[in-house]
């Protein structure tokens, strides 16, 4: 969701209090925060335990270094930075039976799509969105990293090159490469379209 | 990626200027291939907006609320904390002076009040006969005691009252029994009963008498602690 511009005033009293030991100031902001951060844990290492595992150690980590967050950015963009980290490291060192991920990587086989399905099916509205956050898993992380932020959590590209530390150009070339990913995938699941 | 797509992605992130916005719009009614891309693109941005949100459990919550809580300690452990705690001692020079004033008043104060010595009174030995007072001179109660049952008044008259028989009267108790008790310092005493003011007899019942130089005998009296 997009970040909440009339929130930050109440998380940067929030912070302060936290700051001074007030536990149950960082406890408002996890509750104002976890939902954003599982989602995109969850988008991400696509499982929820794992996602719900990966958001704890973001607020654990984001509580021990507290004192090290500068007010003059958005503790919620600090966060999803802490946590895209987070996700990352996770897909490189523990990616379940199928060996790391080359996060490097940035480019992609645009053949790269489920040919096996059967195109003849054509897909209710429920069965899209099973089929895009399938799609979603499928591609490579930093172009669903970048999708996701942009598409399935609403932030702006601006937003972004703060969270992620990488110029907009990057950052939109990536959602490009993303979006038309997704796109082939879910065309030739309905030829229709 | 070709130009139609790019375009389609420029269209998509409103990047196009108005007059590209318009030019994209009038190939995309010529152009069915660019008018799919696009559709299929714009599919894909609102049904990513579209995709449920994930609430976490309560578990996730229980459990980060119990790792950011620090563990309780017991009551050694948080004893062993305080006293092992390091601190940084500060002070100033005002500081340093109220405490020094505060340790001497606190030291004159304590002089003054706990007493030099002990002085340990001692508790006097008084004979059988006598009631000792706890003034500040000793002073021994003597009972003088005389037998006269036909008297109608009885007196004594010493060494302790100047010899005047009018000074110490006897009082009569039950059988002719009559009795004085007079207060007297520790010393020697020398003394007659008066029996109706005029005659003088030495006390019967004295351990000792002494010649009083006229031909009689006075009753003497060692009054002692």
């Amino acid at each position: 969701m997009p970040l909440d511009q009339h929130a930050e005033p109440k998380d940067a009293r929030l912070v302060a209090r936290s700051l001074k030991q007030d536990h149950e100031a960082f406890g408002q902001l996890i509750d104002r925060h976890a939902t954003a951060i599982v989602n995109l844990a969850y988008r991400m290492v696509g499982n929820r335990a794992e996602a719900e595992d990966l958001a704890q150690e973001a607020f654990l980590t984001a509580f021990k270094a507290l004192s090290t967050f500068r007010a003059d950015s958005k503790f919620s963009t600090w966060l999803y930075r802490i946590a895209a980290n987070k996700c990352k490291d996770w897909l490189r060192a523990k990616r379940p039976g199928q060996g790391p991920y080359d996060l490097d990587a940035q480019e992609v086989l645009d053949s790269h799509v489920a040919e096996h399905r059967t195109p003849e099916v054509l897909l209710s509205q429920q069965q899209v969105a099973q089929e895009l956050e399938q799609a979603i898993q499928r591609l490579p992380p930093l172009y669903r990293e970048a999708f996701v932020l942009k598409h399935v959590e609403g932030l702006s590209y601006e937003e972004m090159e703060e969270i992620l530390g990488v110029n907009g150009d990057t950052l939109k070339m990536r959602v490009y490469k993303g979006r038309l990913q997704l796109s082939r995938e879910l065309a030739s699941l309905n030829p229709a379209r | 990626m070709d130009e139609h797509e790019l375009s389609v992605q420029r269209f998509l992130d409103h990047d196009l200027t108005p007059e590209e916005r318009v030019a994209f719009l009038q190939a995309v009614d010529t152009d069915p291939a660019l008018r799919r891309c696009w559709l299929n693109l714009e599919m894909v941005v609102a049904e990513a907006h579209r995709l449920p949100r994930i609430i976490p459990s309560t578990k996730f919550f229980s459990e980060l609320n119990a790792k950011l809580t620090p563990p309780s300690l017991g009551w050694w452990e948080r004893m062993r904390a305080v006293v092992t705690a390091p601190r940084t001692l500060e002070w100033n020079l005002a500081g340093a002076l109220a405490a020094a004033c505060v340790a001497i008043v606190a030291v004159v104060g304590l002089y003054t009040m706990v007493p030099r010595r002990v002085v340990e009174v001692p508790v006097m030995n008084v004979p059988a006969q006598t009631i000792a007072g706890m003034k500040q001179e000793p002073t021994v109660f003597v009972r003088l005691v005389l037998l006269q049952p036909d008297a109608q008044s009885v007196s004594v008259a010493g060494d302790f009252n100047g010899w005047n028989p009018s000074q110490t009267p006897l009082e009569r108790s039950d059988g002719g029994m009559w009795t004085a008790t007079i207060p007297l310092k520790p010393g020697r005493y020398q003394y007659m009963f008066v029996i109706d003011g005029k005659q003088w007899i030495a006390d019967p019942l004295a351990t000792e008498e002494a010649t009083d130089g006229f031909g009689s005998h006075n009753a003497v009296l060692d009054v002692e602690i």
